[in-house]
């Protein structure tokens, strides 16, 4: 290979990287455009008529509930299912910052700030963190009231447990790299 | 729902910045097929973009602007960090070239290299280079990255030196 290109050279080779550039049909585009905004849509309404049913099915728990520990845990659940609703309605896009307006080097660092919280559970913690007492006061409620199933409770319990051992330091990990890339990108701008 | 002048803006983009987009795609994924993914979902950004352009800047700022954070945007969300880049001159094989066969063969390993220490490059000293070798000048890249015109600039020449010293050398390791 020539050992004598130069910066200009690099320029010129650069350039005949590409020569057939792919054809992305304007009408498909258009169409792409538009599923892409009521899928946006329609994952929020599907998260609102989840938590709709949950409220539904925990009003029916509290109705046929015998102790308070069970409507106590129910009156929680509703309410957390109804916060889950409200904050996915309120939510779109809200923290994706605006490819167009945003200048690279800061929509990178808003990019890594964002997988970094969400590995940090920031977001989904306003959300999801509300939803547990309930049911698990609930469930609670419903061992103490029915002794004869509580071992099916505990075993869910444990289960869930489990699964939050797990998930919980990888998702710390991850948050991790994602803040070692934030300091290195800091520390570049910086020099 | 289009609004007046989002086609048109969509086609000039394709017209004069199809290539440059698809070599920029080439920069952020070795893969081809990701490549040709990502190259949609920057044209796809583009299109959806264009609806609420106002000319404030000039349209190639803002090409290149959505582009590079699309591309962003797509490769911060893989897991890996580094993946390993899988280059092979079959990746380039199918682009036109000149007639004699060795000129052709060192043409073609050229473009593999400078490509794979591209594709290397931290993301702020990918946008950098690239816009340098798309012939953008200190001003409108300070307007992409945001950062100041001196830095690009100090930034520039020195990737810009380690990238011609690392292509005469042959040394392709990750920064």
């Amino acid at each position: 290979m020539r050992s004598d290109y130069l910066p200009d050279d690099l320029k010129r080779l650069w350039k005949e990287l590409a020569s057939s550039p792919v054809e992305v049909p304007a009408h498909d585009l258009r169409r792409e455009a538009l599923r892409l905004r009521s899928g946006v849509r329609m994952r929020n309404w599907f998260v609102a008529a989840v938590c709709g049913m949950l409220i539904i099915a925990y009003a029916v728990f509290f109705a046929r509930s015998s102790t308070n520990l069970e409507r106590i845990g129910a009156v929680l659940s509703i309410a957390g299912a109804a916060n889950v609703i409200v904050q996915f309605l309120k939510r779109p896009g809200r923290r994706i910052p605006d490819v167009s307006a945003t200048e690279t080097t800061r929509f990178y660092r808003a990019e890594l700030e964002r997988h970094c919280d969400f590995h940090r559970g920031k977001g989904t913690g306003s959300w999801l963190l509300p939803l547990l007492p309930g049911p698990i006061l609930f469930n609670l409620g419903v061992a103490l009231d029915q002794p004869g199933i509580a071992a099916i409770i505990a075993l869910q319990m444990t289960a869930f447990l489990m699964l939050a051992a797990i998930v919980i330091p990888l998702n710390l990990r991850m948050a991790r790299r994602y803040q070692r890339r934030l300091d290195a990108l800091d520390g570049s701008i910086r020099e | 729902m289009v609004r007046p002048g989002q086609e048109e803006y969509w086609q000039q983009t394709a017209r004069e910045y199809g290539a440059a987009l698809e070599r920029l795609a080439w920069a952020y994924e070795p893969n081809p097929d990701r490549q040709r993914d990502l190259l949609q979902e920057i044209h796809l950004a583009l299109w959806r973009s264009f609806e609420h352009f106002d000319a404030r800047c000039s349209l190639r700022t803002w090409i290149y602007r959505v582009a590079h954070n699309v591309a962003i945007s797509r490769i911060t969300r893989r897991r890996k960090v580094h993946e390993p880049v899988f280059l092979t001159l079959a990746d380039i094989e199918a682009r036109p070239g000149p007639q004699n066969i060795e000129e052709e063969a060192d043409r073609r390993q050229a473009l593999a290299r400078l490509l794979a220490l591209v594709q290397q490059l931290e993301f702020i000293d990918r946008q950098l280079i690239l816009a340098y070798l798309e012939d953008l000048d200190a001003e409108s890249i300070s307007q992409i990255t945001g950062l100041s015109v001196a830095n690009v600039w100090t930034r520039i020449h020195r990737i810009k030196n380690v990238l011609t010293r690392q292509f005469h050398s042959g040394v392709t390791h990750a920064k």
